[in-house]
């Protein structure tokens, strides 16, 4: 009979950080866009926050897909996708580290980054990398609802859980 | 100015998009020959190109048999640039390595 495997595996703990920045990320993008419309200071420095940790979460993240890869990777069927879900994984994590960076140069008051084009840049990136995030998290679905990536899949008669 | 800004964007994602990662092909089950493109060894996984140009990523398994002049040696052997013939079985998409021998 097979047994249950214990719950804190390696591959876990990427669904377990995922969710972070593709909540804290979408947010900020769209604080960053209110904060065009409206000035008040709670949209331009609350994206400003959001971003700051969406972008550190977002690195952990990659950090524990690496790992999970690495299991991964020997039990499902198309690795091909984990491979399109880690190339894209890598290009999101840049483009919303260049957006905080712009972010960060424009909210410390370097006076050639005060500009509009800079802030334009700074929205047009988030906007890109909140699609590429989206689609990120599609191809993690996928492999996880499709190829039970990281899932423990119990028994025809579940007689390990009497 | 705008049109010039959206172009730069696009093609700035699109450069990182292949800049941040490396395509992997799937062939059909049989041995190749080519290099080791790269070593991920915490995972102990490789990277060969064969010589008709082609990314195989190969996870090792416990079955995998990496063989040098015939004699069994340790993953640890393996380096960049080093030539290999594989024996590799096709499942789904996925790549098994039954056989890995260091050629020089």
């Amino acid at each position: 009979m097979q047994e249950i495997p214990e719950f804190w595996r390696t591959e876990v703990f990427h669904p377990l950080s995922v969710h972070f920045p593709i909540a804290l990320l979408v947010v900020a993008f769209l604080f960053k866009v209110v904060a065009l419309r409206f000035s008040r200071e709670v949209w331009e420095l609350g994206g400003t926050i959001l971003l700051i940790a969406g972008v550190i979460t977002l690195w952990i993240a990659i950090f524990t897909g690496d790992i999970a890869d690495g299991v991964v990777s020997r039990k499902i069927c198309d690795p091909t996708i984990l491979k399109d879900h880690e190339n894209l994984a890598w290009t999101t994590a840049w483009i919303f580290s260049g957006g905080l960076l712009l972010d960060l140069l424009r909210q410390l008051k370097y006076p050639v980054f005060r500009n509009i084009f800079t802030r334009l840049l700074m929205i047009l990136l988030l906007a890109i990398g909140t699609g590429t995030l989206g689609y990120t998290g599609h191809l993690g679905a996928t492999l996880v609802y499709q190829q039970a990536a990281g899932v423990y899949v119990p028994s025809g008669n579940c007689a390990e859980f009497e | 100015m705008k049109t010039t800004l959206l172009k730069t964007v696009v093609f700035s994602t699109i450069f990182l998009f292949f800049a941040c990662g490396e395509s992997t092909d799937v062939v059909e089950s049989g041995t190749y020959q080519g290099t080791i493109e790269e070593v991920e060894a915490d995972k102990t996984e490789i990277y060969v190109e064969t010589d008709d140009d082609k990314t195989l990523e190969l996870y090792f398994t416990e079955t995998t048999e990496l063989t040098r002049n015939g004699s069994v040696v340790e993953f640890s052997t393996l380096e960049e640039g080093m030539r290999v013939e594989v024996d590799v079985e096709k499942e789904g998409k996925r790549l098994n390595p039954l056989a890995v021998r260091v050629l020089e």
